[in-house]
């Protein structure tokens, strides 16, 4: 028997909110909340569960839509990088867990609310792609908890063995980021987003990169690789393409235009697309503010090898929404070339001069360190950095404001 | 009592032709996904044969894939084959990518930063 009752705790943290226990329908209870209150005339059956205190709630919740990558893609390491310390899976816990924890930043995938196992899937027909394979009512629930400071316990979806695992405890952090492929897709929990990014691949760059990961392995062929991506296409054109226009920045990966007829995909143009009008945040700009600029930066004071760095900036719309885009067409082979045009970008959010340099050069390792992937994603780190100290910031500014009331 | 018997014996079959010794641990939590498993030691060795067992997986995969395709190109089935080959393929890369990684002295360290093996010296 469930104790039903629930008391709202009217303290200094008005944000605390205590939900009653679900059953979800894998079986797992929610973390039951009792607050044992002595008075004369109440008393409640106490259960041996575990009284959770609530945080200040200040937790920042990002959205991150991406396809086949969770948790350990780049993009998320580069984003915890950029917070300071390292983001590594739970200690202690499954070692199959897609969860990272640094000390500022849980990042969870989104493939662990996946309704149907690999078999059940199979079963019915569906991709993980389609939103009848997916649970957005645990979703939003455990979103929601989190944000208001309440830990939770997460189901886990093993990738290797397909199969979905005894959940572990997420505990509120202050910056949350939810990795998958339908972070903005459910109503609900795009209203929890505090920031979202879409990150869109082109299907040529896709194909390329496909290939890179799979050629090596055994059993694939090109044709293998080719047949995988349009079977697919489908059901991400459907669910996953149309999540673009939430986002509050979208960063799309083209094939270059400085080289004619490339299709190795070594050289990429890479665009940042930045939403217009968006709390906390102020979109990187060059030179001016709301014009159009071109910019090659290799000239006189930058000497640069084939095929060379151009830059461009501008408002454009997207989706109805007017927008500024950067964008970036070529490759950094020196230090010099990406501290040269980290000077001349403005609204950047660094703390110190060379910080966008300094974080490329930490991650030198990782893929697209040397092209506008990395740029842009260290850039959009920095800038959710900036965000979440200004909502801190007006947080913690409120309440002074209702004593002084 | 006895569908559910029948349940757990169909399921060994059907895996009968991909199921090695490292996973037989797994095929017993094949036929009940959906419950709780208070598991004390996960099956890690599937994890730690990843990327042998795991490059099998996506090869399988691919043949199932290919298989249920020459029915039917545009059916749910043939989607979701394709899919468990891409899920496959990415598990099996950054299976690859952690293998690369490691390194025996960093993890252990990581762990127990006070042993004589990993103590370091600033001054």
């Amino acid at each position: 028997m469930a104790v039903s009752t629930v008391y709202t705790v009217l303290s200094l943290n008005s944000a605390c909110s205590i939900s009653k226990p679900n059953k979800t329908h894998l079986g797992f209870n929610q973390k039951q909340l009792v607050f044992f209150k002595k008075t004369t005339t109440i008393t409640t059956t106490r259960r041996a569960t575990t009284v959770i205190t609530c945080s200040a709630g200040d937790t920042v919740v990002i959205g991150l839509a991406a396809d086949s990558g969770c948790g350990k893609s780049t993009f998320m390491r580069r984003l915890t990088s950029v917070f300071g310390g390292a983001a590594e899976p739970p200690k202690g816990g499954n070692p199959d867990s897609n969860t990272l924890i640094s000390d500022t930043t849980t990042v969870i995938c989104l493939d662990d609310y996946h309704s149907l196992d690999r078999t059940g899937r199979k079963e019915k027909g569906v991709t993980a792609l389609d939103p009848r394979a997916n649970n957005f009512d645990l979703m939003y629930e455990q979103v929601k908890a989190i944000k208001n400071g309440v830990a939770v316990e997460k189901p886990i979806y093993n990738h290797v063995t397909g199969l979905i695992d005894p959940p572990e405890l997420i505990k509120p952090p202050k910056i949350f980021v939810i990795e998958g492929l339908h972070p903005m897709y459910d109503a609900r929990v795009r209203e929890l987003l505090d920031f979202s990014i879409y990150l869109d691949i082109s299907n040529e760059v896709k194909f390329a990169w496909k290939i890179q990961r799979d050629m090596a392995e055994r059993g694939h062929s090109l044709e293998s690789i080719k047949a995988s991506i349009e079977a697919r296409k489908p059901d991400f054109d459907a669910y996953i393409d149309p999540q673009k226009q939430y986002a509050d920045a979208v960063i799309e990966v083209l094939p270059t235009q400085l080289i004619p007829d490339d299709n190795e995909g070594k050289v990429l143009r890479v665009r940042l697309i930045m939403k217009e009008g968006v709390k906390y945040f102020n979109p990187v700009y060059l030179f001016d503010e709301g014009s159009t600029i071109s910019w090659i930066p290799c000239g006189r004071k930058l000497t640069c090898s084939y095929p060379g760095i151009k830059f461009s900036y501008g408002p454009e719309t997207y989706f109805g929404h007017e927008v500024s885009v950067l964008e970036m067409d070529g490759q950094f082979d020196r230090l010099d070339e990406l501290i040269y045009v980290e000077s001349h970008l403005s609204n950047i959010s660094t703390k110190f001069y060379g910080e966008v340099t300094q974080q490329m050069l930490k991650h030198a390792d990782f893929p697209g360190s040397n092209n506008g992937t990395g740029l842009f994603q260290t850039i959009v780190g920095l800038k959710i950095r900036d965000l979440y100290e200004q909502i801190v910031a007006s947080k913690t500014g409120a309440p002074l404001e209702a004593t002084k009331a | 009592m006895a569908s559910i018997a029948g349940l757990t014996l169909k399921t060994p079959r059907i895996l009968a032709k991909t199921s090695d010794s490292p996973k037989t641990k797994a095929i017993n939590n094949f036929s009940f996904p959906w419950k709780k498993r208070f598991n004390t030691q996960f099956p890690r060795l599937v994890a730690a044969a990843a990327p042998e067992g795991l490059s099998e997986k996506v090869a399988e995969s691919i043949k199932t894939a290919e298989e249920a395709c020459a029915e039917d190109p545009v059916s749910g089935e043939c989607a979701a084959a394709w899919d468990e080959v891409e899920e496959l393929s990415a598990a099996a890369s950054h299976a690859k990518d952690k293998k690369k990684e490691s390194d025996p002295l960093e993890n252990y360290c990581k762990e127990n930063p006070e042993t004589d093996e990993c103590r370091t010296y600033d001054n």
